[in-house]
């Protein structure tokens, strides 16, 4: 029992340590000593096996160093898979959890409101607003619009209306989904510039729906469970019920699936790197360095380093999120 | 329950057509262009005597037979206002393209392709006979493996972690990869020619049923395996997650005390229980068996559904491209709501909006 | 549950057992990237259909691949060419054994309804308006029906081979009762050229056979006269063609090589994966492998197993370019043009991309055409100080930040470029990051930019690009750079925006000029005003490479698509099992 607790600490230091390093790596990427850099290409050592030349790690089929990709891969996996990731599973969490707890009928504005807000809308809509007047002419109809709407709520017009909020994350992540990944990516393609900050709004955009379906489904189950409504009954309001005795509980879903989701979309920005959308070329990451293999199949260092670099940071992650699951506190 | 299945069914109707709109109007608006261009661009490199006019009146032409020289949608954005208040956009009647298509897909019509002038529907069906086999194949290996493989799941701890940082392995390889790897290794002359390298071969239309089933499955063996070695990560590892969870209630303290085997108990007690949120895997699985595996049926050279939409989209070829966004929407509300009904089915504290 | 396991390995294992007996029969198997998509021979959206098409169909001349140049086909010998101010009068014979699959000759009325059918309105033959736009009329002979003259406007000597490279119909098939026969070619041409045509009903009636038959994917429904028939097509999977039993160029005593054609049958098999047509090929499942990328193609010359395969390379026409936009101000003078073009690294990039098998060339002529190869230019070498030094030329100054100039009194100018190329090819990308790297270690940011494909091309139509990457494929047969260079196909061919008085006259006087050594010195000079004023660098030219089984002899590999010759292979009976 000692032994296996010892272990248990030690992989925990392992994995903090891989973490650890891999944001050293990420850091101190550009200022290390490395013989060649990650962007340019040796023109006289072409998908060179490890160990044999100047390549301590061997090179891509175009002549780069794999060692180089590799920490500058680092560099691109903690600045824009990490954060996506981390991003994607934060917006699936809220967007599932409201969902999730308070349905289709459960939120409720008052009509009037609702329809001053819609007006503003149609007529910015409607109208073009180049010019100072038309600006004006907004501000008056908002200001009018809303007056009116504080005088009939005043005046003992009640009619609520109900955000039907699970429909439209639903419909939301239906939209999402059922769009091709290849389309998205080629209509982007036509858009923008390939850059960090897109990718990562791309990849934010399209992974979303899987962890908020999770939660969802999740606190649809809790949501039922008898401790909720007996908080229900104590009066508890909705928010604390949300966050204090709900997500919690969600808690092991949602960690079980985040190094998965690292994992995914580093694929999912090798496709995209592959197809001119992700990152610009010149930009090194994993998943452009497995890609490269489909060049030279038989190439298994340009599958081996980055695979290996993956699945050891999936693994971290994977046994951080396991400490924090068992000790919440 | 009849009612609400009713209900949910109707409610699909509108959000299938929102979506479909908003594709339809985003895919012609960004690439209205680059169509023709495309469709004639490798006359215009060995066209050594067409003139610059006649290729114009060539690319008018074309976009004219394709129905794309009418507006997009019944107003389009109004010139710019120089000053005062102005319309911010202009009427443009109902003789648009989108007016068009909204008319032929309420005959259940998809229109024709861009590149081979054939019926999309025709298309897509020719493409799905291809997928579903090969996907739904996949699916079945796929739970069929992690139902074998739960009862391992409640190995010791240091046995189940190696198989999850086996799986993990197996996740962080992309499906090219699995994919020429398993063909590298089970079809190639030099290691083990098992099997065939691509294709389907050539059915013989005289072979009896079992012949042509087993002469299927011996060209869709590959596939199917690179498949789900892929998908089955994702699934073990959520499942594993819920089974955690489950193991710790005191029904399965309960079980245990009863002394019943621990694959019984993880099998009849935990694991139906832990289904609950991989049945949400379900809204994933049923539109994925439709959308068929670009990669896979790259490499294995399958002519099936993934291939079709890619080789779409690279063409800007929109009509079939729609049509199996179509598809896959369509199955994936459908999925929703049979994962809703399973729900209930499996867990009645659940309570349905109606 | 274990049982439902096992006995689904059992079946995968059955399935692994009963490995199709392979039939010993001689249809030649050749890989195909892609599907040929639509096989109207209208349409021809690849090559791939193209070459399809040139087996169901025969055009008037036709490309001996062996000679590099055109041969007669349907037609007795080359046309006679007569000049008539602006035009070219072409005068065509055709061979009095050609006939149709029901024994018809084949005649000028044929030609004549062909030339009807790629005007007719609404068909879909806009393509091949556009290329064949330049033939104004055809004149039947009344004492001959196998004698007729096209009427071609231009001078260009490519027209002449052009007015007879397109596959001739049957009219017996598609217009029996001859109904388009009253109708007068230029009334066609007059009324396409129309927004709203109008449309005589024996056209309108015509449209809709013309539909009814579905060519696009039963081109059966259009027997042609080439050698052979569309016996199956699974689209996406295979195409399968079948020699006719007696073809009309079998009763032709001493028949040329294009009119032989020997295989029994011609399967192109469609297979998208390189990996995966290499170990197509090595277990035999396809004997032709056309195109092999050239690391496997290296790989497998020198692997011992490969024993039974045999290797063809063979110099292409296709060249990477790198073009320059000169209507960007800091592209505007030559210097800069050439400077830059100092920093491609030709060898290296050669060695890298192309594994060495790619050849180098001073311009847009392939260095073994050694009549018109302008061989006193020196190639090109990477040579960053002549880089600098002809910057500083050009009014450039360094500074701290990189490349600055101030032309006139116009604004300061930094040496920036974009580079733009089409996404999704390896060997661009290695050029761009090379060229990249040398800019760099100069001072000069380069940011590459890659695009899908019709996104490039309409950026490079608009001329929004700096520097870009193109592939340019040439042709033995004719030069004639005016879709590329000539000042009137800006915005449509010629994407550098070059062009001047002299370069324009000089390759119209290229493109005209019939006598061949007056041809060779005005191509000399063209080379050297391109090097000059490097509107565009050539990288190098690619080679084809092809690997095919050692039992297929005669496959005709050359350097013009599709590298190889279809109906020329033949199968040498596969030799006993040696002791």
């Amino acid at each position: 029992m000692k032994s296996r607790a010892r272990f248990s600490t030690l992989r925990r230091w392992l994995a903090l340590l891989w973490l650890a390093g891999l944001l050293v790596a990420a850091g101190l990427a550009p200022v290390l000593p490395l013989p060649y850099a990650p962007d340019a290409p040796d023109l006289h050592a072409i998908a060179v096996t490890p160990l044999t030349g100047q390549h301590w790690l061997g090179t891509d089929p175009l002549g780069r160093d794999v060692l180089a990709q590799l920490l500058f891969g680092a560099r691109t996996a903690v600045l824009v898979s990490l954060p996506a990731a981390a991003l994607a599973t934060l917006l699936g969490t809220i967007l599932g959890s409201a969902a999730g707890f308070w349905s289709n009928d459960n939120i409720r504005i008052p009509a009037v409101y609702g329809l001053a807000a819609l007006g503003v809308v149609a007529f910015s809509f409607v109208f073009q607003l180049s010019s100072g007047t038309s600006i004006l002419l907004l501000g008056i109809i908002a200001a009018g619009l809303s007056l009116g709407a504080a005088r009939l709520h005043r005046a003992g017009y009640r009619q609520v209306v109900a955000l039907p909020v699970d429909r439209a994350v639903l419909g939301l992540g239906a939209l999402v989904a059922s769009v091709p990944l290849l389309i998205l990516a080629l209509t982007l393609a036509a858009l923008l510039q390939p850059s960090p900050a897109g990718l990562l709004a791309v990849l934010v955009a399209t992974y979303w729906p899987g962890p908020a379906r999770l939660v969802r489904a999740e606190v649809l189950r809790i949501r039922a469970l008898p401790y909720i409504e007996a908080g229900r009954s104590l009066g508890l309001p909705d928010g604390r019920l949300l966050y204090r005795h709900i997500l919690p509980n969600c808690w092991h879903t949602i960690s079980a699936t985040f190094p998965i989701s690292v994992a995914t979309l580093i694929g999912l920005e090798t496709t995209l790197s592959f197809l001119g959308v992700g990152l610009p070329p010149e930009t090194a990451s994993w998943g452009r360095l497995l890609a490269s293999a489909r060049l030279a199949p038989t190439a298994w260092w340009l599958i081996l380093s980055p695979a290996l670099a993956i699945l050891l940071t999936t693994l971290a992650l994977r046994q951080l999120s396991n400490t924090v699951s068992r000790n919440p506190q | 329950m009849g009612r609400f299945l009713l209900h949910r069914l109707l409610r699909l109707l509108p959000a299938t057509w929102a979506i479909l709109s908003i594709i339809f109007l985003l895919s012609r608006s960004f690439s209205q262009q680059q169509l023709a261009t495309g469709r004639l661009a490798d006359v215009s490199s060995t066209a050594h005597s067409a003139s610059g006019a006649q290729r114009e009146l060539a690319e008018r032409q074309l976009r004219a037979r394709l129905g794309l020289a009418e507006p997009l949608f019944y107003f389009s954005a109004a010139p710019r206002a120089t000053a005062g208040l102005a319309a911010r956009w202009q009427w443009n009647g109902t003789t648009n393209q989108y007016h068009r298509w909204l008319r032929q897909l309420s005959r259940a019509e998809l229109g024709f392709s861009f590149r081979d002038e054939q019926p999309v529907t025709a298309l897509l069906q020719r493409s799905l006979g291809y997928t579903l086999p090969l996907t739904a194949g996949a699916a079945a290996c796929t739970i069929g493996l992690a139902w074998l493989a739960a009862p391992y799941l409640g190995w010791p701890r240091r046995r189940r972690s190696a198989l999850l940082s086996a799986l993990y392995l197996l996740d962080a390889l992309p499906l090219f990869v699995v994919a020429l790897l398993l063909l590298l290794l089970l079809a190639n002359p030099d290691m083990l020619a098992w099997f065939p390298a691509y294709g389907l071969g050539r059915e013989d239309p005289a072979a009896s049923g079992l012949a042509q089933l087993q002469f299927r499955l011996y060209y869709l063996a590959l596939p199917i395996l690179a498949l789900t070695l892929v998908s089955l990560p994702a699934l073990i590892v959520q499942l594993d997650a819920a089974l955690r969870q489950e193991l710790r209630a005191d029904y399965v303290v309960t079980a245990r005390a009863k002394g019943l085997p621990e694959a019984l108990v993880m099998r009849r007690h935990a694991l139906r229980n832990a289904l609950l949120p991989a049945l949400t895997l379900l809204t994933e699985l049923l539109p994925g068996l439709v959308a068929g595996s670009v990669v896979v049926e790259l490499v294995y050279s399958l002519p099936g559904m993934g291939r079709r939409l890619a080789e779409a989209a690279a063409a800007h070829d929109y009509p079939v491209l729609l049509g199996g966004v179509l598809l896959i929407a369509l199955v994936r509300l459908v999925a929703q709501v049979l994962a809703d009904v399973l729900y209930f089915l499996t867990d009645p504290r659940i309570r349905l909006s109606q | 549950m274990k049982r439902l396991f096992l006995s689904i390995g059992c079946l995968f294992t059955l399935a692994a057992c009963s490995t199709p007996a392979s039939t010993a029969d001689e249809t030649v198997r050749i890989r195909w990237s892609r599907d040929p998509e639509n096989l109207d021979p209208l349409v021809l959206p690849n090559p791939n259909a193209y070459e399809a098409i040139n087996l169901l169909h025969c055009s008037l001349l036709t490309v001996d691949y062996t000679q590099k140049k055109f041969v007669p086909w349907l037609a007795q010998a080359m046309p006679r060419v007569q000049q008539q101010d602006s035009l070219l009068l072409v005068t065509y014979q055709l061979r009095p054994e050609a006939t149709w699959d029901n024994g018809q000759p084949v005649l000028a009325q044929d030609v004549a309804f062909t030339l009807k059918v790629m005007n007719c309105p609404g068909l879909p033959n806009e393509a091949a308006r556009a290329q064949y736009g330049f033939i104004e009329a055809i004149r039947l002979d009344s004492l001959d029906q196998r004698r007729f003259t096209l009427v071609l406007r231009g001078r260009a000597q490519e027209l002449v081979q052009s007015s007879g490279d397109y596959p001739i119909l049957p009219e017996y098939k598609l217009d029996p009762q001859g109904q388009l026969r009253p109708v007068a070619l230029a009334a066609l041409r007059a009324d396409t050229a129309r927004t709203n045509p109008r449309r005589s009903p024996a056209v309108l009636a015509f449209a809709e056979r013309y539909e009814a038959a579905h060519l696009n994917q039963h081109p059966e429904n259009l027997p042609g006269c080439g050698p052979y028939t569309l016996k199956e097509w699974q689209p996406s999977r295979y195409l399968l063609l079948q020699r006719k039993k007696t073809w009309w160029a079998d009763r032709v005593k001493n028949p040329a090589p294009q009119l032989v054609a020997n295989p029994t049958a011609i399967s192109y098999e469609i297979i998208p994966d390189d990996a995966t047509a290499l170990l197509a090929l090595r277990r035999g499942d396809i004997g032709v492998y056309p195109m092999v990328p050239a690391r496997d193609f290296i790989q497998l010359r020198q692997d011992k197993a490969a024993h039974n395969l045999r290797f063809y390379t063979a110099d292409s026409y296709d060249m990477i370019t790198a073009g320059f936009n000169t209507r960007r101000s800091v592209l505007r003078d030559a210097a800069t043009r050439q400077a830059l073009s100092y920093l491609f690294d030709i060898p290296g990039l050669i060695q890298a991309s192309q594994q060495g098998m790619a050849y180098p060339s001073v311009s847009l002529v392939n260095p073994q055409a050694t009549a018109i190869y302008n061989d006193s230019l020196p190639l090109l070498k990477p040579d960053s100080r002549q880089a600098a030094s002809l910057l500083s030329n050009a009014g450039w100054r360094r500074d701290k930040q990189g490349w600055g100039r101030q032309v006139g009194n116009g604004p300061a100018q930094r040496l920036e470029l974009t580079f733009s190329y089409r996404t999704g090819d390896a060997a661009y990308e290695a050029i761009v990051l090379q060229f990249r790297t040398a800019a760099a270690q100069l001072g000069i940011p380069v940011r590459p930019q890659p695009l899908e494909a019709s996104l490039f091309t309409k950026q490079l139509r608009a001329g929004e690009t700096d520097m870009f990457l193109q592939l340019l494929s040439g042709n033995p047969f004719a030069y004639n750079f005016a879709p590329i260079l000539h000042s009137q196909s800006l915005g449509w061919g010629n994407f550098t925006g070059f062009g001047t008085a002299a370069s324009d006259q000089l390759i119209e006087a290229i493109a005209t000029e019939a006598d061949a050594s007056r041809q060779a010195r005005m191509l000399r000079k063209f080379q050297r005003l391109l090097r000059q004023e490097s509107p565009m660098v050539v990288l190098f030219f690619l080679q084809y490479r092809l690997a095919a089984a050692s039992n297929l002899t005669n496959l005709h590999a050359t350097g013009i698509r599709p590298g190889y010759e279809a109906a020329a292979i033949r199968t040498r009976p596969v030799s006993p099992l040696q002791p």
